[in-house]
Formats: structure tokens, sequence, C-alpha cells
């Protein structure tokens, strides 16, 4: 009984003498429910959809205007408009911009509606509940209208079940993980044990200490996103890319792991201890991967949450991911997350360094 | 090149002033109190005091790894605040506690430092084989550190602080939790690392490593310098020579008053069954301290001449007792206080 007590008694010293530890423990699940919760539970709004008269030079039909219209002020009660609606002229540039992503889909009006000309929509099925979305609304609409004509719907990357979505968040994912378990730890490690003392009076330079930690890290976590790449692919029956493409998915996969290890490297540069780093850990994977469409379309969460995704790193690997992936996209449509995650693997870097301190105070 | 790295100026540390504290407001600690002092190329220099008195926090001060709160340092003719990346190109360090990676081989712990301190690529192999010699691990280097002794370890330790032939070596208590044999291993190492003319600074408790291996001694107490200078000098501040101690079933009063008489006596005390006196050349004046007791029909059971240790002199220079090591010397507490 004595020895029970003192047990308990030493761990609840150990717990209080780190506040900082405490605030992350009950921080997490209030952080939880808002992040998950609006990141989950959102009502999608804003899809961008493009609209487009099979023969622009012709007057507008009234099935076009009447619809384009009705398609703008579709909301759920209380939301903005679900739809982000853009008039295009023609109909090979509305594709143009769906390929290339900025748009969701594109519902193409022939100038004269029959049974044989019937309104077509063309779906990035490549995401979650959008194009369920789309279809659903494109639909009440036409119906809304008295329109007894077909509506053709095509899904140009094929059917992707939501399995096959979230696999390819998951590689993101195990690369997170695998940053939390080497890389930074191993130097945390260091602090403990205080073998980090034999080497700070050695002649070796910060900068050399961050970038061989950001180094390792990166090379753990690109071999750890590989195999979970080839798993993913295996498990959800996606199909294996071309050569080219997966050299590209390579690159993606060694940018966010560069970009998350320096990251938990500058986030965790002052911490000393393994508990304060898996509390920060837990923290972090939660942000991150909660905002990074991994999970749920970034077009269902609030305005804060979408523009949290912009800083994110995961949000752009997630979406280089998906569009080489499942879309079978090239270089074009990842240009703008290498970009973003070359700058933060950067920025982080060079904070890290900054903020790094070779004395034990 | 400065003329200490040059090796024309005698001094190779000069610490002025140097306070450390610790925290703030009420809970803070002066670690190091204003310590100043001056190191010489090529001696083997010992800092000397009990557990905490401020040894490691003044050499983890010297080697770059905490910034002094007041005071100034120049290591190697460097500033201690302004160019700490030089100092750290002339140091090798063995700090107290283990650095080594035990997961690692002995040759990769070696290899390790030998990258961080940019050792010349082609002769690092070489130089790496030289040092596990040195340090008697040749037919280990391939272990894991590990499976190594404490002593082992220690030694590798300290040749791996060595592996750039620094100008001046950084030992932090390298003997301690090590047994009789390791510690003699680790003392001939250190004498030898010395004979290579580089500066040893070596902090230590124990007293018997300073005496046997260390040039010049600082004392530090509290965080304070409270003595420094050669071992031999230090102990002719110890009054009144060595410690004779005399042990015996029964004595009268008539034989000490006749010893207490006895000129060459500086200073006795009376306890159960022991009498402790000191004297200059103790050792002489035996056969005339037994003819005493033989006069009288009285039989010494023991006798005991020992000249006095830097152990002595720091219980008469701060009144207090070395640790518990130091129970066998509570007469000569008595005797430091009264001379």
């Amino acid at each position: 009984m004595r020895g029970t007590a003192a047990i308990y008694r030493r761990d609840i010293k150990k717990f209080l003498s780190n506040p900082f530890v405490i605030i992350m423990t009950l921080f997490m699940p209030i952080m939880y429910l808002v992040v998950f919760g609006n990141a989950m539970g959102g009502a999608i709004t804003g899809v961008p959809v493009g609209i487009v008269q099979e023969e622009p030079y012709l007057d507008p039909t009234p099935l076009f205007q009447s619809s384009s219209e009705a398609l703008s002020r579709l909301a759920q009660p209380g939301e903005a408009p679900t739809f982000a609606v853009r008039f295009f002229s023609s109909e090979t540039s509305a594709k143009g911009a769906l390929a290339a992503g900025g748009l969701v889909a594109v519902v193409v009006f022939p100038s004269e509606v029959s049974n044989t000309h019937a309104v077509r929509l063309y779906l990035d099925s490549s995401d979650f509940a959008v194009p369920a979305l789309v279809e659903s609304g494109v639909r009440g609409v036409l119906q809304q209208q008295g329109f007894g004509g077909g509506l053709e719907v095509n899904r140009v990357y094929g059917e992707i079940d939501y399995f096959q979505f979230f696999g390819v968040g998951v590689i993101v994912m195990a690369i997170f993980m695998s940053t939390m378990m080497g890389g930074v730890l191993s130097l945390i490690r260091d602090w403990e044990l205080g073998t980090i003392e034999g080497y700070l009076v050695t002649r070796v330079k910060r900068s050399s200490i961050v970038l061989g930690i950001v180094g390792s890290g990166t090379t753990k976590g690109f071999l750890a996103g590989t195999v979970i790449f080839v798993v993913v692919l295996a498990i959800t029956g996606v199909p294996f890319p071309d050569a080219g493409t997966t050299l590209l998915v390579l690159l993606v996969l060694a940018m966010i792991s560069a970009g998350l290890t320096s990251l938990v490297f500058f986030i965790a540069s002052r911490l000393r201890n393994q508990q304060s780093f898996a509390a920060v850990n837990g923290f972090l994977n939660l942000m991150l991967f909660m905002t990074s469409g991994a999970f749920y379309p970034v077009l269902g969460m609030p305005g804060w949450l979408r523009a949290l995704t912009v800083v994110n790193p995961e949000y752009y690997a997630v979406h280089a991911l998906r569009s080489l992936i499942l879309r079978g996209q090239g270089l074009g449509a990842i240009a703008v997350d290498l970009l973003a995650l070359g700058l933060f693997a950067g920025l982080c870097i060079l904070l890290g360094i900054s903020t790094f301190r070779r004395t034990l105070e | 090149m400065t003329p200490v790295e040059r090796g024309q100026d005698p001094e190779i540390i000069r610490v002025e002033h140097l306070t450390k504290v610790f925290g703030r407001g009420a809970t803070a600690i002066t670690a190091v109190d204003d310590v100043s002092l001056s190191i010489r190329r090529s001696e083997i220099f010992g800092i000397l005091g009990p557990n905490g008195a401020g040894k490691s926090t003044l050499i983890r001060i010297l080697t770059t790894l905490l910034t002094p709160t007041a005071g100034s340092a120049r290591v190697a003719g460097f500033d201690l605040v302004r160019e700490p990346g030089r100092i750290r190109s002339v140091i090798g360090v063995c700090p107290q506690a283990g650095t080594l990676d035990l997961e690692l081989t002995a040759r990769d712990n070696l290899e390790f430092y030998g990258h961080l301190v940019d050792y010349p690529r082609a002769e690092l192999a070489g130089r790496i084989r030289e040092l596990l010699a040195f340090a008697g691990l040749e037919d280990r280097a391939e272990s894991v550190v590990a499976t190594f002794s404490g002593g082992m370890r220690r030694r590798l330790e300290i040749v791996r602080a060595f592996i750039h032939r620094p100008l001046i070596i950084f030992l932090d208590e390298p003997t301690i939790g090590l047994d009789p044999e390791a510690r003699h291993e680790v003392w001939e190492q250190v004498a030898r690392l010395n004979a290579e003319k580089t500066t040893v600074i070596l902090t230590t408790h124990y007293m018997d490593e300073a005496e046997r291996l260390c040039d010049r001694v600082a004392f530090i107490d509290g965080g304070r310098l409270i003595a420094l200078d050669t071992v031999e000098r230090l102990l002719g501040l110890v009054p009144s020579g060595d410690l004779v101690e005399i042990r015996f079933d029964r004595i009268t009063g008539d034989v000490v008053d006749r010893l207490r008489d006895d000129p060459r006596i500086g200073f006795l005390e009376v306890r159960e069954g022991t009498i402790a006196l000191r004297a200059l050349n103790g050792g002489r004046l035996v056969p005339a301290l037994l003819g005493v007791f033989e006069e009288a029909g009285l039989a010494v059971t023991s006798l005991s001449v020992r000249t006095p240790s830097l152990e002595d002199l720091f219980i008469y220079l701060t009144g207090k007792e070395f640790g518990a090591g130091a129970a066998t010397n509570a007469d000569s507490t008595g005797a430091g206080r009264e001379s």
C-alpha cells in the first residue's frame, strides 16, 4: 500500500513539474474538438464550377440562363452559396481550367437541348464528397427548370472511392510519424542523455548540426513515405503510375519530408525532453493533418481553417500527390506545390538554425 | 594565430572576475563567484573542490557551454564571449557525464568526432588506430561501447577529446565512479597526454588524484577560489608539519605532560585510546615518543606518521571536512583550527 502511494505521488509530482506538458495535455482535446469538428463537419461552400454554352456565339438559351442563376443561388440554410459559378466562352477553356485544378466541375449546356443533346457534366472525381454534391446540385437545378432531357455525367478521373482518396493522405501522415520518431528525436535524446555536451564543444558549426539532423530526418521520412506509397497503391487498388510520374511522386515525398522535419526541428529546437517533444508533435500532427485535406475536402472547412491550409506543407503535399497519383497529372499541376514546399523547408531550416542554441542554457 | 597558439605566451588561460549566477531573485544560485586565475602552458592544472563547489560550471564556461554572468576569460588568447568558435577549435573536452554513443562502436565514436573536428580525411583512419592503441582498446575497436566497462569508456572518451591534438584538454572528473585499477590507467593516460605538451585541466574531488597528477591546483569551495598554487607549496601552508597518531590501551597524565613539554611538538590532542600530534619531521620523533611510553611502562599498540595531504589542507583552509571520505581525519580538523 505504501509502495503504491509512493509510486503514485512520484508520478504526480513529475507531472506537475512540467507545466508545458500539462497545458498541452489539456489543450489537445480542445483543439481536437475545434479542428476536427470544423474540418470534418463543415458545409461545403464555394465549389468552383464552370458553366459554358456549347455554341457561345448564339444567344444564351433560357435553360442556360435560368440554370446558371439557380446554381449561383444554391445554398444550404444559413451558409454561403454552395457553388462559385464561373462562365466560360468555350468548352475547351473550361475543361482546361478543370484539368489544371481551378475548377471542380464543368457544366456544358448544348445550344439545342433534346434527348440526343443532353446537358453534360464533367466532374473532378478525385475529390471526396464534392463531386457527389455537384452532381446532385446540377440535377436538382435542371429538374427545377422543368428540363426533361438527360444529364450526361463524365467522371474525368474515373471512379475514385474514399479509400483511395484517403490513402494518398496517409502517405503524408506516415512521413510525419517517422519525423516524430527519427531525426529530431535523436537530438532531443542527446540533450536528455547529455551526449550533446560532447559535441557542442567541438568546432562543428551550429548550421551543420541543424542540417545534419534535418537531413537524416528527411531520409527517414522519405523512406517511410516511399514504403507507404507502395503499400497504399497495393491495398487501395490505384494503378501504379508511370516512371515519370513515380519520379515526381518521389520528389514530392522528399520535399515534404524535408519540410516536416525542418518544421519539427524549428518548433522543437529549444525543447530538452521527450515528453514535451511528444506533446508538441501530437499537437502539430493534428493541426497539419486535419487541415491538409487528406481526410475531408478543404472546401468543407470554415474560412479560418482554410487560411491555415495556406501555411500547411501537408496541404501542398496531399494536393500534389493526388494530382500525380489519382489524376495522373504532371509537373505543371504540382509546380505551385513544389514551390511552396521548397520555400517552407528553406524557411524552417533558417528559423531552426537561428533558434538552435549551442550552449546549455 | 595568436601569441598563445604560437606558444610564445606562457599563459594559456586567463580568467578574470568570472561569475555565474543561475536563476533569478530568491532562487538564484551563484555557482561561480568572482574567480580570477591564470593557467600556464603545458601544465596539469587541477581544480579541486567538493561536489557542488562550482568546478563543472567553471569548466563549462571555459569550454563555451555556458556564458558567464559577469567577468571575462581568454582561452588560448581568444575571448570567451566574442570568439567561442575559435576556442572550440583548440580545446578538447571530456565532460563529466558520459557522452559516448553507446549504440555505436569505439571506432564509430572516434570517427564521428574526427569529422566534427575536421580532422584531415586521409589521416583520420591512422589517427583513430593510434588513439585506440593509446587507450588500450585496439582489440575492441569494433565492439559497441555499451559493452565496455566504466574504465574503458572513460579511456575512450579521453582519447576522443584528444583526437585533433588540442592545445588544451579539459577533463571533468575523469575518474569518477571508477575502480582503483581503472583510475590508475586513466592517470597514466593523462600523464602521457601531458607529455605531448598539451595543457591538461582537470577537475576532481579526489585529493590523491590532484596530488599525484597536478602541477598546480586551485581549491574551489562555494564557487569561490580559496587557494591556488603548486601542490608542494600549498601543503606548506598546513602548519606544524607531519601528523603523528599513537594508539594505546592505557595512558597517564604524566606521559601527556611530558609530550606537551617537548618543544618539537606543535600541537597535541588526546582522545579515547589515541594521541594525535603534529611535528616537523615527525618520523625522526618516533624513537623519542616510544621512549616516553616505555619509561612510563605503557604499551603502544600502533603508531603512524603521515605527511599532510591536500585533504588536510582543504580542511585547514575551509574549516570543514571534505566529503564523507574525510571521516578518518577528524583529529586533524581540530588541529587545523587551532593552529
